[in-house]
């Protein structure tokens, strides 16, 4: 079990340090793709447009360090409970966007034959922030380091 | 005597208890050790967002002051045709965007003419959506830039000739795109003054127009793709290019007919 912690912790963790860094380059790209959902105010747009990649990269990098783990699953949870509501919206409402997950966005022809995939990984990853949430103490985490232990080891 | 019967078990009991108080208080004091570990990897944290958050924010200068050139329409086009013909098409095009070459291929037979016998006037939005397709160059800003460049020394009819030589020179996406020297040499060719197009070339004269004319049409105009097309502001379908050209076409003749 302590196994797959790990491995849940470091696929999320990968998947966010890479899609946080393909957005950095262009700031005015992720605004875009934030607004192509046409599901926030636009005084909050562009705010989301430069927070977003950073939230990504740091949550991320916590995860594959191993640091505050559970706090991070459950905020990589939420992210992507979010991302799923998003991606329906943009379904339901018929718009041809690019999610942008990692980088892009902005309509594109054909791009709605996507959102079932989108979804069903994004679902994936949730299935593996909420196993990384429940199973947070795993080796090579920095949480080792940092925490002592305050349950004895045969109640774990 | 009684003490002494009693004394070892008395003795261990408050051994005992002895211990698990100290166990006790080695507890609390592992909680509130980690709990100040907590607050500090999160006031860690907090910076770091903190600061690469403004770090995007500083590097998107959006809405600050830009100077359009002139001959711009409507502060953000660049116009094809006489202002007195009856139907305006708006094309919002990125140099870079392979869709808008073969757009730009499939209507080069007729809107020219259309344009120049006076039925219809284009307003050309040139934007920087694709970035991020030139290896870190920016091509799509710089290509928009030395249009506008263009446009401001040497005129709408150098703009036009100089619009569609990019388009016939159109680099790959990933590749660097043209270079300053190539985008020189095709803006003097089109008409333009060498000194002048290099200084506004190699200098991106034009650049924070380009970016606030890239958020006015994501923004206002609600295009946040590329080819946008429209006529007499009614927006037509996303359609792949040839189909795109054709509905255009149609379009602008039942507006000519209407």
């Amino acid at each position: 079990m302590l196994r797959l912690g790990l491995l849940a912790r470091a696929v999320v963790g990968v998947v966010w340090v890479v899609a946080g860094c393909l957005k950095l380059p262009d700031p005015t790209e992720n605004v875009r793709a934030v607004r192509a959902y046409r599901l926030l105010p636009e005084a909050v747009v562009p705010t989301m447009g430069h927070l977003l990649p950073i939230i990504e990269v740091v949550v991320g990098a916590c995860l594959l360090l191993g640091l505050l783990t559970r706090l991070m699953a459950v905020i990589s949870a939420v992210l992507l409970v979010s991302f799923i509501v998003g991606i329906s919206w943009a379904w339901a409402r018929g718009l041809e966007i690019e999610c942008g997950c990692f980088g892009g966005g902005g309509p594109a022809a054909g791009a709605s034959d996507k959102y079932p995939w989108e979804i069903a990984r994004d679902a994936g990853l949730l299935l593996l922030a909420a196993l990384a949430a429940r199973r947070p103490s795993t080796p090579f985490a920095l949480d080792n380091r940092l925490y002592s232990r305050t349950v004895p080891e045969a109640v774990r | 005597m009684a003490a002494t019967r009693s004394g070892p078990t008395e003795r261990t009991r408050t051994s005992e208890r002895a211990a698990t108080i100290r166990r006790q208080h080695a507890r609390e004091e592992a909680r509130r050790r980690n709990l100040w570990v907590t607050l500090g990897v999160l006031a860690v944290l907090g910076i770091v967002v903190t600061a690469g958050f403004l770090v995007q924010v500083s590097r998107d200068t959006t809405g600050q002051a830009s100077t359009p050139p002139a001959g711009a329409v409507a502060t953000y086009g660049v116009p094809l045709g006489k202002d007195t013909a009856p139907v305006t098409v708006t094309i919002y095009e990125d140099f870079m965007c392979p869709v808008c070459g073969d757009l730009e291929a499939a209507t080069r037979a007729w809107l020219p003419r259309y344009a120049a016998q006076g039925k219809v006037r284009v307003i050309y939005r040139p934007v920087a959506f694709l970035n991020r397709m030139s290896n870190g160059t920016e091509y799509s800003t710089r290509a928009a830039n030395a249009y506008a460049v263009v446009l401001d020394e040497a005129g709408p009819d150098a703009a036009a000739t100089f619009h569609d030589l990019l388009f016939e020179h159109q680099p790959r996406e990933n590749t660097t795109g043209l270079s300053s020297d190539h985008l020189v040499d095709l803006a003097v060719q089109a008409g333009a003054a060498e000194s002048v197009a290099r200084a506004g070339i190699e200098r991106r004269t034009y650049e924070q127009w380009v970016v606030n004319g890239t958020d006015d049409a994501s923004r206002h105009g609600g295009v946040t793709g590329t080819p946008t097309v429209a006529v007499d502001g009614k927006r037509l379908p996303a359609l792949i290019p040839v189909e795109l050209a054709r509905r255009l076409r149609e379009s602008v003749d039942s507006a000519l007919r209407g």
